[in-house]
């Protein structure tokens, strides 16, 4: 009956998990558990709601929306039964900043394939100050569980007691044993590059340096070498081109971007690249298919 | 064997309406108790189910001792001897808020603690010898508890029907006192040894047992946190000194663990250097709510998290004129309908990613996350005709946000809860801070 905590941790962790557990007790609650080993019943989120669509029928709405970190995308779902979450959805217009609490939810149409998401108790929109501080915390939390981890697998037999015993807290520690169990040994270095990425998005050296060759978080090694300070003309050029595109506000067409860039000397190569790094970065993004909208 | 079997099986053919013969019955309780090697409450459980009865309807449960009792008897008898009673309210997820009693109970074998989920046929005391039946156990925090529900029945028995219990006070204890940091107090942890300073301690009156005696209370400290305390017996406390005391116990008081010692207790009084002066260590700790959890609540400690939601009741209330209740539909649940008086308050979970607690803000708190008087918000909810605004008003400004609040943290059934005595909205440093990470993370790779 102990209010269960939420959880802060990255899209790309979350949606990494295929696990899922009950707890004991009469409604036993379930867990969605990543590879780090968070044991996830509630989530606490906060990130740019990039597009909600009703993915449902007009008599019976289910709002889908996408919340995207400087890791990757969550996807939150609000029909009938969370009431006030599906009115606060149905009207907000994207790209905004929100915060989402709600609760874990793993789905598997096929054995092998599974999606997780979220299904929110409450959704707000919040500022910038609330997001950066977010990943912050997202980064804490990551570190803590990868700390936990690295001493887990150098563990033989790996045991809860064992990990108690070095300090790890009792709601990590038992995670962490049936992450390992179920998961295997995963390589830490993918998110030790996520740690990273996540901290380098907060600081404004990097955003600055970033160019398009910045790697996406799934390059294994954290170290990165420093980009060159010539390509990110060529993004803030993209940039430009996309908002100068975007004329009736439903993103500029990529038809248009390329036409408009390879006219500015840009190789449909660097265009790629450029637009790869600016999605990174969460500068913009693809409200639908074909088309870049600035955030 | 057989004789002492005899009573439950009899039970078992009640339960199933006398439809299956005693010999049967006696046949299947061997079988599960012999081969199969399961307790008696669950072989009697199961024979009921087997034979499409209702295991709620036997009566007659097992007797034990109190030291070999484990969570998730369903049906435990037991003679035992009230050691503590004492009432407290509980408010269970969606009900109403009721009086419960709870406290704990002894026998030769051990103590345990109880609680009693309905009211009881006749008024508990300290030193009464009941027999309970059909009682239940379940594991809280790591240790059995046992709970009267509705099918248990307690009748009281002679005083002489078990001997007098000797425990927490008076009996000396077995062996040298474990040393303990101010920050490891545990709630049931005895003969402990702690070195701390004393930072303030007044004598009070209390009555025990209906006699008054003199309890000196107060506060004392080690670097790792402080904690409320009180002797029972007069040591000549005075504040500032730095004491080791071996020989005390922890005991929660209105939720919150803190640190006694009696005349068992050896008080030695060391250098006043030994420790940071007063001042340094009368703050507030920081805390992850995780370790309030595990040490059942704390005193004055600071905790940072988000309000991640507002709880039913906040905003403007309408509180009752008699008890202070809030008033639900005007009406009052002792006092019926009445004139309320209104009060701003906040009831909201704040979590810091570690656990998440209940936090209470009362009105000067309110008002001044608001920037807004109570006469301010009766008049915009009589405009808006809905109290909603003011709800509406302090969603807006707190749920997300981060927020660093001081105040008493108290534990009970349904979890922690704190009564804020200051709160700061946060203003974190968020580049420095990951900055910092990051060379962290960059050295050591």
């Amino acid at each position: 009956m102990i209010r269960e905590v939420a959880w802060r941790l990255f899209a790309s962790e979350y949606n990494d998990a295929n696990l899922e557990t009950e707890g004991g007790g009469e409604r036993p609650p379930s867990y969605v558990v990543t590879p780090l080993g968070a044991k996830v019943n509630r989530v606490f989120v906060v990130g740019v709601i990039t597009d909600v669509e009703n993915v449902g029928t007009d008599g019976q709405p289910m709002w889908r929306a996408r919340v995207s970190d400087p890791t990757g995308t969550f996807h939150v779902y609000a029909g009938q039964y969370q009431p006030e979450a599906a009115a606060i959805l149905s009207k907000l217009r994207p790209p905004v900043f929100g915060a989402v609490v709600g609760k874990s939810r793993i789905y598997s149409p096929q054995a092998g394939t599974t999606y997780t998401s979220i299904r929110p108790e409450a959704i707000k929109a919040v500022d910038e100050t609330v997001r950066d501080f977010w990943i912050l915390e997202a980064c804490r939390s990551l570190q803590r569980r990868l700390d936990a981890m690295t001493e887990a697998q150098k563990m033989d037999p790996l045991t809860k007691e064992g990990l108690r015993k070095i300090g790890v807290k009792e709601a990590i520690a038992d995670g962490i044993v049936q992450a390992v169990n179920h998961y295997g040994k995963v390589d830490l270095s993918r998110y030790t590059a996520m740690l990273a990425e996540g901290l380098r998005y907060l600081l404004p050296e990097y955003r600055e340096s970033a160019g398009p060759g910045e790697p996406a978080p799934e390059v294994k090694a954290p170290a990165k070498e420093e980009p060159s300070s010539e390509p990110d003309e060529t993004e803030t050029k993209v940039l430009e081109i996309i908002a100068a595109l975007d004329k009736d506000g439903k993103g500029a067409p990529w038809e248009g971007i390329l036409e408009t860039a390879t006219s500015k000397a840009i190789s449909k190569d660097s265009l790629e690249e450029s637009i790869n790094a600016l999605l990174d970065k969460g500068l913009i993004y693809e409200p639908i298919l074909g088309r870049m909208k600035k955030i | 064997m057989r004789e002492e079997l005899a009573p439950h099986v009899h039970d078992i053919t009640r339960a199933l309406g006398n439809k299956v013969s005693e010999q049967e019955i006696e046949r299947e309780l061997s079988s599960y108790l012999n081969v199969y090697r399961v307790s008696l409450d669950t072989a009697k459980r199961s024979i009921v189910k087997k034979h499409g009865g209702n295991p709620a309807t036997l009566a007659v449960g097992v007797s034990k001792a109190l030291a070999d009792l484990v969570p998730g008897d369903q049906s435990v008898n037991l003679l035992v001897r009230v050691v503590a009673v004492y009432e407290k309210e509980v408010t269970p997820q969606g009900q109403e808020t009721k009086k419960i009693l709870s406290g704990i109970l002894g026998d030769p074998t051990a103590t345990v603690g109880f609680t009693a989920w309905e009211p009881l046929p006749m008024v508990l005391a300290k030193g009464d010898v009941v027999r309970v039946q059909n009682a239940y156990t379940k594991e809280y925090r790591g240790q059995v508890q046992v709970n009267f529900g509705n099918r248990t029945s307690v009748a009281k028995e002679a005083s002489t029907a078990l001997p007098e219990y000797k425990g927490a006070a008076g009996q000396p204890y077995m062996g040298k006192p474990t040393p303990v940091r101010v920050v490891d107090l545990r709630e049931g942890a005895s003969n402990i040894s702690v070195t701390a300073r004393i930072l303030s301690v007044e004598r009070r009156e209390v009555e025990v047992d209906g006699a008054p005696k003199a309890v000196f209370s107060g506060v004392l400290a080690d670097e790792t946190g402080k904690t409320q305390f009180s002797a029972w017996k007069d040591f000549d406390l005075k504040a500032e000194e730095v004491l080791r005391i071996e020989g005390a116990y922890v005991k929660s008081w209105r939720g919150i663990p803190q640190i006694s010692f009696d005349e068992r207790a050896t008080i030695t009084r060391l250098k006043a250097d030994l420790l940071p002066p007063a001042q340094q260590l009368n703050i507030s700790p920081r805390m992850w709510i995780e370790d309030l959890a595990e040490r059942g609540g704390g005193a004055d400690v600071t905790v940072r998290g988000i309000l991640i939601d507002l709880r039913e009741g906040s905003g403007l209330v309408y509180r009752c004129p008699e008890c202070r209740r809030v008033l639900r539909k005007g009406a009052c649940r002792l006092h019926g309908e009445v004139k309320g008086e209104p009060d701003l308050r906040v009831k909201a979970v704040l979590d810091d990613g570690s656990g998440a607690l209940t936090a209470v803000f009362d009105r000067e708190l309110t008002e001044a996350l608001l920037d807004k008087s109570l006469e301010a918000c009766i008049a915009a909810a009589k405009e808006a005709m809905s109290t909603d605004v003011v709800r509406d008003e302090l969603a807006d400004i707190l749920v997300a946000q981060p927020i660093e609040a001081r105040g008493n943290v108290t534990s009970d059934d349904y979890g922690l809860m704190m009564i804020v005595e200051s709160a700061k909205l946060l203003k974190v440093d968020v580049q420095t801070e990951a900055r910092e990470m990051l060379e962290g993370l960059e050295g050591s790779a």
